[in-house]
């Protein structure tokens, strides 16, 4: 049983990372100067939701710091506190103590100290925020929030309106659109269905009870607490859809009595005099905010008192509409296992599918449609690989509150600047770079950018940039962190290398290779050990993550003007559009995003320059070519002369253009990548290999690391081991 | 590893590598195909012979003979790829034949013998089977040399971090 609990707790935890993330991207987006009412609602639904598991699973703290958030961020909802940049300030403080509060009871993290933030809420509440904005929101009385699940908010239904209701029993006349009769089954509670929580559902969708039917309840000394005896009348307003009441009763326990009837059809006697329109259609005339109406075809929108917002509320039009009562998309929560299971599968019905289409006449295949089948076939395929791709932005969502935390605990100001945050990584990806990403960004803001007295001393802007980036290239995803800081203390680094030892006081190294240094475990320039960096344990962890991945990282610094760090990661699951070229009988799949052009050499365009080089002549220019064959030491086209290959140009990052020498090119297709490493380990110069249509393997060449690899050190040391 | 299964008793697979009959654990097994020639890799150990496709994951497949230091097998028509989990990663071996599926008990294991492998602790012990369909459960029975699949685990064989 607590294993249940703990599995439904470690649910929650879950939703709590994905409300603050949604929460902090509303904030960031508020800060930032869109303070629309959708993205206030967003805001206050993550806020809320987290509040209402919070209170179910009793942490209690967390809990009552989210209703006191919740509470200002309602008002600001309601337009009753307008979202002045101080308001959102305090509400980003607020949201990052709330974190803290996640965090705690999750129990990796002390109790935050809220005393302090609750007050400037309570302060918020009770000045209605900036002073100077607030009369612009007029108050509208009993704020009918109906987008909001809140069972206790306190300007929820109070059935004011509708009193005396109950004194002409739902007679045809009643102005309210659906009356819904529910009586359990006696044996409900014992079948876990509590009416309670029916009840609330109802109310969520703007349902009040307006009779309770005592009739069947015994005497007190009869009673069986465990029965179910009253039945309970409800309205709802007209513009509810009939699905979604029914929806409240679908776990109700089988026996129970439950109708529900439109009423309140006539619409003559509706009391608003502001319908000017005809019967036929004054629902859309009476509420012109809620669109939602118009899916109830009943005219009564207007005279439902229950439904004041639209009218009370000429000022927000711009409002979401009230009563979109599930706007939230539907989602469920799948294992990652299963994703990757049922994307092997796919794969292997796609290569299946190509089987058959090799073998079979093209006669035969209309006649047993398979043109047909392959498309679905595909078309499964890429719904698949959508599924686990997801935009890396999730990796880079929690970096803006961390830069807030750094900035206040430094003294440094930072700007974060972030590009390609659509870039879609696969989600394994994702969840693995977040450590990584973290150190980065602490490295680069206490390491990297300078004091602001230093760098207005340095004629640099008193705030650091901090440029976040992403980049999918090729079967590669690049991504950066680059600040504007001081750069790489290299005489620094070797000193404090020497001192830990971990070179020796000799040792002749390349700047790149100081640099590397820093990624050594152990290793810590910082002076004294802060919370934010100097334990040492930093971008080894970031090294050895990556490397875990897969992927390397890369640093480049120029001292004075800044430090780049490149986590280059594989693209683990991503399809690829690649050349499939041929050579000694094997094919291996270029990326091509790398390809420039391919180039059938004339005789004597290709000329040896030494015993183990060669040139490509093309257009006045030389192309260093290299031979697939030699790089991979495989049996070597060294048979076929220059003219008779092809020679396929391609632009790398560290070498230019080169021109890389192959058999023939067989297709160009797009290729889902199979990681190497999943049964055996990178392979340097590989970015994986791919299933082709007839069921055999292709290499994926990584043609940054190949070029790079083939600088001779690599080749014997792979070869020799 | 060996300890894992129930009472005293456990299955293994037996196959043939030159001379020798060799036994992995039946639990370890994923399937055993046909040889098929794998995709060669570059710049990886001599004994990786390359990938392999199964059932869309790519599968490395190595030479089990290469592996133990002994020369190449030769692939004839009942060379077979004995896919097993060793770690939770996939590996084919390729193996001059598969011989039978045995029990074994536990007890009956004896402590390895000094084999000519080019790596310690592959060998977890040798065991004494009778040929099921052989007449006579006479004396004549097969030394079994266990594998010890953990010890033959693809590790990365060379740091290209460093």
């Amino acid at each position: 049983m607590s294993d249940d609990l703990d599995d439904i707790q470690a649910i929650f935890f879950e939703e709590c990372a994905e409300g603050l993330a949604t929460a902090e991207a509303g904030l960031s987006a508020m800060a930032a100067g869109d303070v629309s009412a959708g993205v206030i609602a967003g805001v206050f639904r993550a806020v809320h939701s987290i509040k209402g598991g919070a209170g179910a699973f009793g942490h209690t703290a967390l809990t009552a710091f989210a209703h006191r958030f919740e509470n200002v961020l309602d008002e600001v909802r309601a337009n009753r506190i307008a979202p002045t940049p101080g308001v959102t300030r305090v509400m980003l403080s607020a949201f990052d103590i709330l974190s803290d509060h996640c965090a705690a009871a999750q129990g990796t993290a002390a109790v935050p100290a809220d005393a302090a933030m609750l007050a400037v809420l309570e302060e918020v509440l009770a000045t209605g925020g900036a002073p100077d904005q607030t009369a612009a929101a007029p108050a509208p009385a009993p704020e009918p929030v109906p987008a909001a699940p809140v069972d206790e908010d306190p300007f929820g239904f109070q059935p004011v309106a509708i009193g005396g209701l109950e004194d002409f029993d739902l007679a045809p006349s009643e102005p309210a659109g659906w009356t819904v009769r529910f009586t359990p089954s006696n044996a409900a509670m014992a079948h876990g269905g509590e009416p309670l929580l029916v009840l609330r559902e109802l109310e969520l969708l703007g349902g009040q009870v307006t009779a309770a039917d005592l009739s069947a309840l015994p005497p007190l000394a009869e009673l069986d607490p465990e029965m179910a005896y009253i039945g309970w009348t409800i309205t709802l307003p007209a513009e509810v859809a009939e699905d979604a009441i029914t929806e409240c009763f679908d776990f109700v326990a089988p026996d129970s009595v439950i109708e529900i009837v439109r009423c309140g059809g006539d619409p003559a006697p509706a009391p608003e005099a502001s319908a000017p329109a005809p019967a036929a259609e004054p629902v859309v005339a009476a509420a012109p905010a809620a669109p939602a109406a118009s899916a109830a075809p009943a005219p009564v929108v207007a005279a439902v008192p229950s439904v004041p917002a639209p009218a009370a509320k000429p000022a927000t039009d711009d409002a979401p509409p009230p009563r979109q009562a599930d706007p939230v998309a539907q989602s469920i929560r799948v294992e990652l296992t299963k994703l990757d299971m049922l994307l092997n599968l796919v794969g292997e019905l796609v290569i299946r599918s190509s089987i058959l289409s090799d073998r079979l006449s093209p006669k035969d295949q209309e006649r047993v449609e398979l043109p047909q089948l392959s498309r679905l076939t595909r078309e499964i395929q890429d719904t698949v690989m959508s599924l686990r791709a997801q935009p890396i932005k999730q990796a880079f969502s929690r970096v803006p509150r961390m830069l807030r935390d750094l900035s206040s605990a430094t003294g440094k100001q930072v700007e974060l600047e972030t590009f390609g945050e659509t870039t879609e990584v696969d989600k394994g990806v994702i969840e693995k770079i977040g450590d990584p990403l973290t150190h980065m960004i602490r490295n680069a803001v206490d390491h990297g950018v300078e004091l602001p007295a230093d760098r207005i001393a340095a004629g640099k802007p008193a705030h650091g940039t901090i440029r976040l980036s992403a980049e999918q290239r090729g079967a590669r995803i690049f991504v950066r962190v680059a600040d504007d800081g001081r750069g790489i203390d290299r005489a620094r680094v070797r000193a404090k290398a020497v001192e830990k030892g971990i070179i020796a006081a000799d040792a002749v190294m390349t700047d790149e290779e100081i640099d590397q240094l820093i990624c050594a475990p152990g290793f810590s320039t910082a002076e004294t050990i802060s919370n934010i960096s100097g334990r040492g344990v930093g971008m080894d962890v970031v090294r050895s993550n990556v490397e875990a991945l897969g992927g390397r990282v890369e640093i480049t610094s120029m001292p004075g003007k800044g430090t780049v760090f490149t986590m280059i990661l594989p693209l683990t699951l991503a399809i690829l559009e690649g050349m499939i070229v041929r050579l000694a009988g094997q094919r291996f799949v270029l990326p091509l995003a790398n390809v420039v052009e391919t180039v059938q050499p004339e005789p004597g365009q290709v000329k040896p320059i030494s015993t183990s080089g060669e040139v490509l002549e093309l257009r006045g220019n030389f192309l260093p070519v290299r031979r697939l064959g030699n790089i991979f030491g495989f049996a070597s086209n060294d048979a076929l002369p220059p003219e008779e290959s092809l020679v396929i140009v391609v632009e790398s990052e560290s070498a230019g253009h080169v021109g890389l020498m192959v058999d023939t090119i067989d297709d160009r297709r797009e290729v889902v990548i199979k990681s190497l490493d999943q049964n055996l380990h990178p392979i340097r110069g590989l970015g994986g290999a791919t299933i082709l249509g007839d069921g055999s393997i292709a290499l994926i060449l990584d043609i940054e690391a190949m070029v790079a690899s083939s600088n001779p050190r690599f080749i014997p040391k792979g070869l020799a081991a | 590893m060996s300890t894992m299964e129930t009472a005293d008793e456990r299955k293994i697979v037996t196959f043939s590598l030159g001379e020798q009959v060799f036994g992995i654990a039946m639990s370890a097994l994923i399937e055993i195909r046909e040889w098929e020639e794998p995709t060669p890799l570059p710049g990886v150990a001599h004994y990786i012979k390359g990938v392999t496709n199964l059932r869309g994951t790519v599968v490395p497949v190595v030479g089990l003979a290469e592996r133990l230091g002994w020369p190449a097998s030769r692939i004839h028509s009942r060379s077979c790829i004995l896919v097993v989990s060793i770690a939770g990663k996939q590996a084919g071996f390729l193996v001059d034949e598969v011989a039978d599926i045995v029990s074994i008990k536990e007890s009956e294991v004896r402590p390895a013998p000094d084999v000519d492998v080019n790596e310690p602790n592959v060998i977890a012990g040798l065991v004494k089977i009778t040929a099921r369909d052989a007449g006579d459960a006479g004396d004549n029975g097969t030394m079994v040399l266990l594998l010890d699949l953990n010890a033959l685990a693809l590790t990365r064989q060379f740091d290209l971090a460093a």
